[in-house]
């Protein structure tokens, strides 16, 4: 570890603003009333720059926001039930965000997962069957999915790239097959009713309003669980395989087991996620959880961006929202995510948190031009932050699959400290 | 014997249409080193459009269906336009997300044009029967094993025999070097991609009039022919005709025989084990290009 921060660049080049301290030299007060952990730092070791992004800072000032916020615009029963679909969808994005974000592997399974862990919390609980609460119910669910996901990782880890695609597609379908024809387990034809609702000590979720509280609180332990992975060695090595496996591999990094490890946690999430559903929902039924969900997870992730946890949030979002907001031609809507896609592909590898991370970086470059001119002291304040708050994995302009190599501006020294990760392993 | 007979000719006829399917999208890995996955939409779109030609304006049938041949190879050459060419310089992968964004646009459009409700696709031979050994088989599965037997041969020829296919085997070979021997690798990705299309439609279209048209259609079929060209190795012609068939029969056989309810996950346990087996395919490819 000690080694890995010995390597890294200093920590103002990891919150993003590191192509503009580049060179110029940026003094110390343009990020002083910012640089809070400086405080902290002094008296201990030096902390790897990666904790400078401060994930827990962003992580509740987005759940209280979104606390705040959501109950306030969402006031009709329709658009709470959108919200909730919302952090549900969160949920298993940031699943997914770690199979295909960081281990770099082409999952086609995440919505077998997700009615994987769905129909197993339903079992769990049926009331004329085992019978168990609600929270034994959704342990159960995330078991068995990160069993069955370990299984599938163990038996297809030799498998790169299309195969590993195909292998996923294919046990997508068998899944769906099997849902349909095992009964005993789902229900006739893959439908499950009658799921009991989500209930903690004697607190029962049942409302939108209600269930809005459980899911926030569900995704801010998810939330936590993904800060921590990424500021973790584990998100830095697996990033490092995924861009340059051999590489990787010639410097140590244990590839393989660091994929396993998030294919594994990030299929969990999908059986969270599924579970959360059958709960909230009542019912549970497997066409539902087809090749357009499979697709619109993608989605969310492509478009939010897949080189941060905060992308499939913001992807999440985009995608429940658009239905709504072309209400009357909702038919459309299907066209206008094929297009859009196309459109972040080509002009924005690095999806919508990519795009603000690039856009906060031409506004620091402006700050940096603009600075010692005198009556501009407050913009850096308020620039800087923005940068910190929504940039918060800046600098890995190597860490994603989309863009390697196009580098979004503010991550100009991203491939830099890419290959900085690659050795520190 | 009858049940045994009539199973065979429908796992031939089947296996003969994800040979075209498979076919389809070997073209474009070989020419420019893509897997499409807009391919299976491109499927669906091809009997979607020869439904429209034939029902709504009439057309005869066989008229039909080469208006839907010739339009998708326009829409091949769009797709490469859009999806393709801007992403030359990008990795592959950012090329397959741009395929996949392409497959969810084409979804949307047909459903936004056709609707979500499944059609039916006229056949030239209508509802005829031939009874082989006391088993009854549609003339239309005839059909297929003959016109898809015909473009394998063509497309094997074409690989064979002419510049273009050469030119082609020349970039699956080696891309930068067949580049500085003046292969023109931009118009052979657009022809290639034109030709891609095109035999998805063919594909949609044979099968089409044996089942009903929806929007999944094509996807599922995509899926069993990407299990076909695994099983054959991907990247041998030959191969995948053979996968294909292995593919078609085994369900249709075993299926029929051991388990109906299970019968259509049979290809998919097999593609499975397959690359549990051997992740690299049967035949070691020489270079992954994805």
């Amino acid at each position: 570890m000690t080694d890995s921060t010995a390597l890294d660049p200093p920590r103002s080049d990891a919150d993003g603003t590191g192509g503009s301290t580049n060179g110029t030299g940026r003094p110390s007060t343009a990020g002083a009333g910012f640089d809070l952990g400086a405080l902290f730092r002094r008296s201990t070791t030096p902390r790897p720059p990666v904790y400078g992004q401060h994930h827990f800072v962003t992580i509740g000032v987005f759940l209280v926001a979104v606390a705040l916020i959501a109950p306030e615009i969402a006031q009709s029963r329709s658009d709470q039930f959108l919200v909730n679909l919302w952090l549900v969808y969160c949920i298993t994005g940031i699943g997914f965000y770690w199979v295909f974000g960081l281990a770099g592997k082409f999952a086609f399974c995440q919505t077998f997962m997700m009615a994987l862990g769905g129909f197993t919390s339903a079992y769990l609980t049926r009331p004329d069957g085992p019978n168990q609460p609600f929270l034994v119910g959704v342990a159960g669910a995330i078991a068995v999915t990160c069993v069955i996901a370990l299984l599938l990782g163990l038996s297809v880890r030799r498998a790169q790239h299309f195969y590993f695609a195909i292998a996923t597609l294919a046990l997508e379908s068998i899944g769906h097959t099997v849902f349909k024809e095992w009964t005993d387990f789902t229900g006739p034809n893959g439908t499950t009713v009658g799921v009991p609702p989500a209930k903690i000590g004697g607190t029962e979720f049942l409302q939108e309003s209600e269930v809005f509280r459980l899911f926030l609180g569900a995704l801010a332990i998810v939330l936590v669980l993904a800060a921590l992975i990424e500021r973790s060695p584990l998100r830095r090595e697996a990033v490092a395989a995924r861009d340059n496996l051999l590489v990787a591999n010639v410097a140590g990094v244990r590839a393989d087991r660091h994929q396993l490890t998030l294919l594994v946690l990030g299929s969990g999430l999908g059986g969270l996620s599924g579970a959360l559903i059958a709960h909230w929902n009542g019912v549970i039924g497997i066409d539902s959880f087809g090749i357009d969900l499979a697709i619109g997870i993608f989605l969310m992730l492509l478009l939010g961006g897949s080189g941060s946890m905060w992308g499939p949030v913001l992807g999440a979002a985009f995608y429940v929202a658009v239905p709504d907001l072309l209400s009357g031609i909702e038919r459309y809507s299907a066209m206008v995510y094929g297009l859009v896609l196309l459109v972040v592909v080509i002009a924005m590898p690095e999806g919508l948190v990519g795009a603000v991370r690039k856009g906060s970086g031409v506004v620091l470059r402006l700050v940096d031009q603009a600075r010692g001119r005198p009556g501009t002291t407050a913009v850096p304040a308020v620039a800087v932050a923005g940068a910190g708050g929504g940039a918060t994995a800046a600098g890995d302009g190597a860490g994603d699959p989309v863009g390697t190599g196009n580098g979004a501006g503010p991550a100009e020294a991203g491939p830099a400290q890419g290959g900085g990760d690659g050795a520190a392993g | 014997m009858e049940k045994f007979v009539a199973l065979t000719a429908s796992g031939i006829a089947f296996g003969a249409v994800l040979a075209i399917v498979a076919l389809g999208f070997l073209v474009l890995y070989k020419a420019t080193g893509v897997i499409n996955f807009a391919h299976g939409d491109l499927v669906t779109l091809g009997a979607y459009i020869a439904v429209w030609a034939i029902k709504e304006h009439g057309l005869p049938t066989v008229l039909g269906y080469v208006v839907a041949l010739v339009a998708m190879f326009g829409i091949g050459v769009l797709v490469e336009r859009i999806a393709h060419a801007p992403l030359r310089r990008r990795p592959h992968m950012v090329v397959v997300i741009a395929t996949l964004a392409a497959a969810i646009a084409i979804r949307g459009a047909v459903s936004v044009w056709q609707g979500s409700e499944p059609k039916s696709l006229p056949s030239p031979v209508g509802d005829e029967v031939v009874h082989i050994l006391g088993a009854v088989v549609a003339y239309q599965r005839l059909l297929i094993i003959g016109v898809s037997a015909l473009a394998v041969v063509g497309l094997i020829a074409l690989f064979q025999r002419t510049a273009f296919g050469r030119q082609v085997r020349a970039l699956a070979a080696d891309p930068d070097t067949a580049r500085l021997h003046g292969v023109r690798a931009r118009s052979i990705a657009m022809v290639a991609f034109g030709m891609s299309a095109t035999l998805a439609a063919l594909a949609g279209i044979l099968i089409a009039p044996l089942s009903a048209v929806d929007l999944n259609f094509g996807f599922n079929l995509m899926v069993l022919a990407f299990a076909a060209a695994v099983i054959g190795g991907f990247g041998s012609l030959e191969g995948v005709v053979a996968g294909s068939l292995v593919i078609g029969l085994t369900q249709q056989l075993v299926g029929g025989y051991v388990f109906p309810a299970y019968a259509s996950t049979l290809p998919f346990v097999l593609l499975f084990l397959m690359i549990v087996v051997r992740p690299t395919g049967l035949v070691e490819l020489e270079r992954t290009r994805l």
